[in-house]
């Protein structure tokens, strides 16, 4: 009896490890291709180009119009990219502020100008944080997004910054 | 005496070895699930950190020494909510190990946990002090400053003085009471440490599974406590109402406690059960006492009887009549529910003929099923057994008594008479290896009883006893 209990536990908690781990394992390269992108902009678009990751990159190119045709042509139709700078937002680990860039109604980019940075892990909890928060809020085109896990403040920061520079844009 | 005391009718049948196996077989199927479920709870911590992104976070040494102190924060919160479910006195965990087996998991988790814990600071100091390029200790300052970290700080020297506390060295030298005190700061170090958790730790991110297996655990952990160990307790001395009648002298330092109660049949507490007694004079009611009911409850009467082993049951014997009493349980799988085999085989010595007697009177025996021996070292010491011997008649069981000191040499749990000439488990109980085996007495007595059953082949499962000195 007690060997089946023995048994099960290793076969359940091994099991359990494992799903974990595979999802983390796919998470992760996920992530990877999302800083990859999000945070310099033009000068790592080449290079995640190849990596094939789909949809991240065509919402960065729409700001460096050089580098895919598809995008180019949009911006000979359509109005112009317009940017709305946000209000600068004070956070327990420092000042936040976001920039958006809007065409056509519709939020292209978010820009962070200033994250949080003051004490032990802000700034790497900013550099964590920040691609998450800009592809929620590209997706959703609003500031209603879900917090991110361990960066409370500067995910209030961001939004409230990102909200106030929606407002600026009458969106 | 016996008048006292009347007896519940006898039940019709006895059950049949088969339902008992089945009754065994769902029992054990029980108490491995919840083994398995305990064990799985902590994979589920690491997977499911692994899981949202944990699993990339080893690249660099200082990444690398971050996420695994982030694993023994995680898997050593597990182990302590586990914990405190174990200590929760959940009735489907007593029903399926019983409580003192539960308490010896609860006790063998304490110390991994807190080195686990130990490990989380010290390696997220250093792991985010690599990261940072500080030396640990201006990462603690560093750490110090974060929001809520100063409470989780607090909540871990918390749990260092509980499990230090409960160390058994340390343990005797303190009164009961004192540990106790200490121990129910392992809630506090348990609440102090969540608000970091949540803001830094981002366990509990929206809509993440993490976030709904971490809030459904501390919501198990604690609601069970809050129900079981409060609530449920509270409600039912309301209840009951229950007070002191009488107190009687048995024995010099012994004596029946006789309560009277409403509906105490709702109870439903099995022969050789017990409960926690909380007796509300003045000098009594900060303390509790497991203790046995000695016969069978009828609606409006229940009895216990006490020996003076510490100082607060010593005032038990002058309690007034009237006296207010609560009680927590009934608790222990020292019942017929726990029988396995065809025969029955008792053992008990002193104050330990409590439970027995009690389990004696409501099992369901055939003629000749149900052996007793009965261990005294003196004359003194024969609390219950005029009792004893009419029950046994009742039911058709042999009984045999053993009377008179251990031998000071050699390792006997029968009285040096009656060990030399060759007494044994085996010729006192020739069906033993037919037989479940029940043993009440003190702890290092027990242990010899248990040692000799083991040696004669009796499998665990056959064996059943009952501690009183914890």
């Amino acid at each position: 009896m007690k060997t089946r209990a023995v048994l099960g536990s290793i076969f359940a908690s091994a099991s359990v490890l494992v799903i974990g781990w595979q999802a983390g394992a796919s998470a992760a390269h996920s992530a990877e291709a999302l800083t990859s992108t999000g945070s310099t902009g033009s000068t790592t678009a080449s290079t995640a180009t190849g990596s094939g990751t789909a949809s991240t990159p065509s919402s960065t190119t729409s700001s460096s119009p050089s580098s895919t045709g598809s995008a180019s042509t949009g911006g000979s139709t359509a109005s112009t990219t317009k940017t709305y700078t946000g209000n600068v937002i004070d956070t327990q680990w420092g000042t936040v502020q976001v920039e958006i860039k809007v065409k056509a109604g519709k939020i292209t980019d978010v820009v962070a100008l200033k994250l949080t940075d003051v004490g032990g892990r802000s700034v790497e909890i900013s550099n964590y944080a920040a691609p998450i928060l800009r592809q929620e809020v590209l997706a959703a085109q609003s500031a209603n997004v879900a917090a991110v896990g361990g960066a409370t403040y500067t995910t209030d920061g961001y939004l409230q910054s990102v909200q106030s520079a929606i407002d600026k844009a009458g969106l | 005496m016996t008048s006292q005391t009347p007896t519940r009718p006898l039940r019709v049948s006895a059950p049949t070895p088969s339902q008992r196996a089945l009754q065994f077989k769902r029992r054990m199927r029980l108490a491995d699930l919840l083994v398995i479920a305990g064990w799985t709870s902590g994979a589920a911590s690491i997977a499911l950190y692994l899981g949202y992104g944990g699993a990339g976070q080893f690249g660099t040494l200082g990444a690398a020494v971050t996420s695994l102190g982030i694993l023994a924060g995680l898997v050593g919160t597990d182990l302590i909510l586990v914990m405190l479910i174990l200590a929760a006195r959940i009735p489907i965990i007593d029903r399926a190990v019983g409580h003192d087996r539960a308490m010896a998991a609860h006790r063998a988790l304490g110390k991994p946990a807190l080195y686990l814990i130990l490990a989380h600071v010290v390696l997220l100091i250093v792991g985010y002090g690599i990261q940072q390029g500080f030396n640990p200790i201006a990462e603690t300052v560093a750490l110090w400053q974060m929001p809520d970290m100063p409470l989780a700080f607090l909540g871990f020297g918390l749990l260092i003085a509980v499990v230090v506390t409960s160390l058994v060295v340390v343990r005797r030298k303190f009164r009961y009471e004192f540990w106790y005190v200490v121990h129910l700061l392992s809630y506090a170090a348990v609440i102090t440490a969540l608000p970091h958790q949540f803001s830094i730790g981002g366990l509990l991110a929206n809509g993440t599974l993490q976030r709904v297996y971490w809030i459904a655990l501390y919501v198990l952990a604690l609601g069970s406590i809050l129900t079981f160990r409060v609530i449920e307790p509270i409600v039912k001395s309301f209840q009951h109402g229950i007070r002191v009648t009488s107190v009687e002298a048995v024995a010099p330092g012994v004596a029946n406690i006789h309560l009277s109660g409403r509906k105490l049949k709702d109870l439903d507490s099995d022969g050789g059960q017990f409960f926690v007694w909380r007796f509300w004079t003045a000098k009594t009611w900060w303390h509790s006492h497991p203790i046995s009911l000695s016969s069978v409850p009828t609606d409006t009467t229940a009895r216990i009887t006490v020996r003076a082993l510490g100082n607060g049951s010593t005032r038990l014997g002058r309690l007034p009549r009237g006296t207010r009493v609560t009680i927590e349980g009934p608790y222990g799988l020292f019942t017929e529910a726990a029988r396995t085999s065809p025969k029955l085989a008792i053992i008990a010595a002193g104050i330990g003929v409590t439970p027995v007697r009690a389990l004696l009177e409501h099992s369901r025996l055939v003629p000749g099923e149900a052996t007793i021996l009965l261990r005294a070292s003196s004359e003194d010491e024969t609390y219950l057994w005029d009792e004893m011997y009419d029950l046994a008649a009742q039911r058709q069981a042999r009984l045999y008594t053993s009377i008179g000191k251990r031998p000071s040499r050699g390792r006997t749990w029968l009285s040096a008479h009656d060990a030399q000439r060759d007494v044994s488990l085996r010729s006192a109980f020739p069906d033993i290896r037919k037989s479940d085996l029940y043993i009440c007495g003190p702890q290092a007595w027990t242990d010899q009883v248990v040692a000799e059953a083991r040696a004669v082949g009796l499998p665990d499962h056959q064996i059943h006893t009952e501690r009183f000195d914890w």
